[in-house]
C-alpha cells in the first residue's frame, strides 16, 4: 500500500509532462499552423540549441544573472524582512516604500533603468533583484511577526541579546515562511530574467527566443520554451530538496486526506 | 529602592537554617493594566505586594485569569508593570536575565532544535563547553524521563513530553530563581508525582528559589513553604499561607499526615467561599 502510494507520487510529475506534450502534439496536428510546431518538432530542435556554443553561452549568461540577482535579493531581503517583522518603526518606514513598488511590474521599470544603467548585465540583474526581493521581504516579514513571543522570552532569559535573538531565534523560527518566499522568488527570477532579455536584447535565453520569433523560426521558439520550462522545473526541484532538508522539523506530521475511502 | 540593612546578605550570611532568610524578590504594590482590543482598560493585577525569601518554594494558586502568569512575567522581566516595582536582590527588575529561569505554560520550545538541542541551548549560551553541556543535558533529559528521545523534534512529542523538555531546558542553565507556570499541568498523575518528587529533590539539594503557579491545591501544599492565594477581577492576593510541614517531604507519609490534610481542606474551603462571594456580588 505504502509503496504503491510512493510510486504514484513519483510517477505523477512524469505522467503530467507526458500528458501535456501529448495534448500539444494533438493540438498542433489538428491546427496545422506554421507558427505552431508539434511537440516532437520542438523537442527535436532542443539538441540543436544546446549543442550550439553561441546559444549555450547565452543561456549560461542568463543563468548567471539570475543567480546573482536572486542571491543578492535573498541576502538583502531576509534581514530587512525580519527587522520589519520585529520592529514597528522599521516596518512603518519601509512598508509604504514597498507598497509603491509591489504592484509595478518589474519589467515595466526596465526602460527607465536602461536609460540610467544601459542595456548590460547590471540593468537585467537589477530587475531580477527587484522581482525576487518583494516576495522574500514579505514572507520574511510575516514569518518574523508570527514568531511566538515566549520563544523570544526564553532566549532572553538565557542571555541572548536582541541581535542574537534575531539571528538565532527569529531567523530559524521564521525559516519555513522565508523559504516559501524564496520559492516564489525563484520563479519570479526566471520570469524577470526572460522578460528583461526580451526588452534589452543583447544576450541570454530570452534573446535566443525572441530573435527566433522575429525570424519565424518557430521550432526554435518552442524549443526554447521547453528549455526554460525544464530549467524552472529543475530549479524548483532542487530548491524543494534543500528546503525540505532545512525545515524537516516543521513539516506536518500527518497527511489529511480529503476522504478516507 | 532602599535596601534594609538587616536583609542585605553582605554581612548577614545565612549560614544555618536558623538565621532569618533574606528576601530575594520583593514585589511592591504592582498593578498591571492591559489594553484590550475593545479599547477598554483591564486591571489584571491590582496592588500586589509579596516578598519571596531566598531559597523558598512559593506557590501561587488562583482561578484561571486571575493574573498568575502575568505576575510571573513581571518577575521574569518580560512585562513591565503599569505601576509598582519588583526587585531582585535589591535591584529593580529591568529585563530578563539568566538568574531567573521561566518554564512557560506554553512550553515555547525551539521547534528547529531536537530535545537535546533545546536542553543544551542555555548552557551553550552561557559558554559551557559542548561536551560538558551535552553530558549535563543528557543527564537532565534522563531525569525528566525522556531518555531515548534526545534526537526527537518538539513536534514529535506529546504535550506532557514537551512540558518535561521545557523544564529540563530551564534547569540546564541553573537559574537562581525558577519561575514555573503550571509546569505539570499537562502530565498524567503518575509522571506528575514523579516530577514533583524530582523537583523537590533538586530544590532540596540546590535550594533554588521557586515561584510555582498551579491550579492544584494538593500540589501547592505538598511542594511549598508558602501558598499565595489569589482572587480574580481584579487579580489580588487574598491570603498568604505558610505551610509548616517538615522536610524532606515524602508523598506517602504526607498524604496520611493530618496537618497536610488540614491545609488542603482549609485552602479548598477558602476558594469555595470566594466562589460563593463572587456569585453574589
Ligand atoms: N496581553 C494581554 N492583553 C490583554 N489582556 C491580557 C493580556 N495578557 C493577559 N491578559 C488578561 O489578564 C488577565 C490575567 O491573565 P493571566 O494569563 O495572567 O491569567 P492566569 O492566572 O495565568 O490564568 P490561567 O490560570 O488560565 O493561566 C486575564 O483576564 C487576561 O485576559
Ligand atoms: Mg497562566
Amino acid at each position: 500500500m505504502m509503496a504503491q502510494a510512493a510510486l504514484i507520487r513519483r510517477a505523477a510529475p512524469v505522467l503530467a509532462c507526458i500528458g501535456l506534450l501529448a495534448v500539444w502534439q494533438l493540438a498542433a496536428l489538428a491546427l496545422k499552423n506554421d507558427s505552431f510546431p508539434t511537440a516532437i518538432e520542438a523537442i527535436r530542435a532542443v539538441p540543436d540549441i544546446l549543442g550550439d556554443k553561441e546559444s549555450l553561452i547565452n543561456i549560461l549568461a542568463s543563468l548567471r544573472r539570475m543567480a546573482i540577482g536572486f542571491g543578492v535579493a535573498v541576502l538583502v531581503s531576509i534581514p530587512l524582512g525580519l527587522l520589519m517583522g520585529r520592529s514597528r518603526g522599521v516596518a512603518a518606514f519601509f512598508n509604504p516604500l514597498l507598497m509603491v513598488i509591489y504592484p509595478v511590474p518589474k519589467a515595466a521599470l526596465m526602460p527607465i533603468i536602461m536609460l540610467w544603467l544601459g542595456v548590460g548585465d547590471i540593468t537585467k540583474t537589477l530587475v531580477i533583484f527587484l522581482g525576487v526581493s518583494l516576495p522574500v521581504i514579505y514572507h520574511s516579514f510575516e514569518g518574523a511577526k508570527a514568531v511566538e513571543e515566549k520563544m523570544l522570552w526564553s532566549g532572553a532569559a538565557m542571555g541572548l541579546l536582541p541581535a542574537q535573538r534575531l539571528v538565532r531565534i527569529v531567523l530559524p523560527a521564521a525559516l519555513p515562511e522565508i523559504l516559501t518566499g524564496c520559492r516564489t522568488g525563484l520563479v519570479l527570477a526566471l520570469i524577470t530574467m526572460i522578460t528583461s532579455e526580451m526588452i534589452a536584447r543583447q544576450s541570454g535565453a530570452g534573446n535566443i527566443l525572441f530573435n527566433a520569433l522575429d525570424m519565424g523560426q518557430y521550432d526554435t521558439v518552442f524549443a526554447m520554451i521547453i528549455i526554460v520550462g525544464a530549467m524552472g522545473i529543475c530549479l524548483d526541484a532542487i530548491f524543494e530538496k534543500v528546503r525540505a532538508r532545512l525545515v524537516r522539523w516543521s513539516e506536518p506530521q500527518f497527511d489529511m486526506p480529503l476522504s478516507f475511502s | 529602592m532602599t535596601v534594609v540593612p538587616a536583609r542585605s546578605s553582605e554581612w548577614v550570611r545565612p549560614v544555618t537554617s536558623q538565621e532569618p532568610a533574606s528576601a530575594i524578590i520583593e514585589i511592591d504594590r504592582v498593578s498591571q493594566v492591559f489594553q484590550t482590543s475593545a479599547r477598554k482598560d483591564h486591571l489584571a493585577l491590582s496592588e500586589i505586594s509579596l516578598t519571596i525569601e531566598e531559597g523558598a518554594f512559593v506557590s501561587i494558586l488562583g482561578p484561571s485569569g486571575c493574573g498568575k502568569s502575568t505576575l510571573l512575567y513581571i518577575v521574569g522581566g518580560f512585562v513591565r508593570p503599569t505601576s509598582g516595582t519588583a526587585t531582585i536582590k535589591g535591584h529593580a527588575i529591568a529585563g530578563p536575565g539568566p538568574d531567573r529561569g521561566p518554564v512557560f505554560q506554553e512550553f515555547a520550545l525551539f521547534p528547529w532544535k531536537t530535545v537535546l538541542g533545546n536542553v543544551m541551548y542555555g548552557p551553550r549560551q552561557q559558554g559551557v563547553h559542548a561536551a560538558e553541556a551535552e553530558a549535563q543535558s543528557r543527564a537532565l533529559i534522563e531525569m525528566v524521563g525522556l531518555k531515548g528521545y534526545e534526537n526527537f523534534y518538539p513536534k514529535e512529542l506529546s504535550g506532557g513530553m514537551k512540558q518535561r523538555v521545557a523544564l529540563a531546558r530551564t534547569l540546564a542553565y541553573h537559574p537562581e530563581v525558577l519561575l514555573m507556570d503550571e509546569p505539570f499541568g499537562a502530565l498524567d498523575a503518575h509522571t506528575r508525582t514523579r516530577l514533583q518528587n524530582d523537583l523537590l529533590n533538586i530544590w532540596e539539594r540546590d535550594r533554588k528559589t521557586v515561584l510555582f503557579v498551579t491550579h492544584s491545591v494538593d500540589e501547592a501544599v505538598f511542594l511549598s513553604d508558602k501558598v499565595v492565594m489569589m482572587s480574580k477581577s481584579p487579580g489580588r492576593i487574598r491570603q498568604v499561607i505558610d505551610i509548616d510541614l517538615p522536610r524532606p517531604r515524602r508523598r506517602n507519609e504526607l498524604l496520611l499526615d493530618p496537618r497536610y490534610q488540614k491545609y488542603v481542606v482549609d485552602i479548598e474551603r477558602m476558594f469555595d467561599e470566594s466562589d460563593e462571594a463572587g456569585s453574589v456580588s
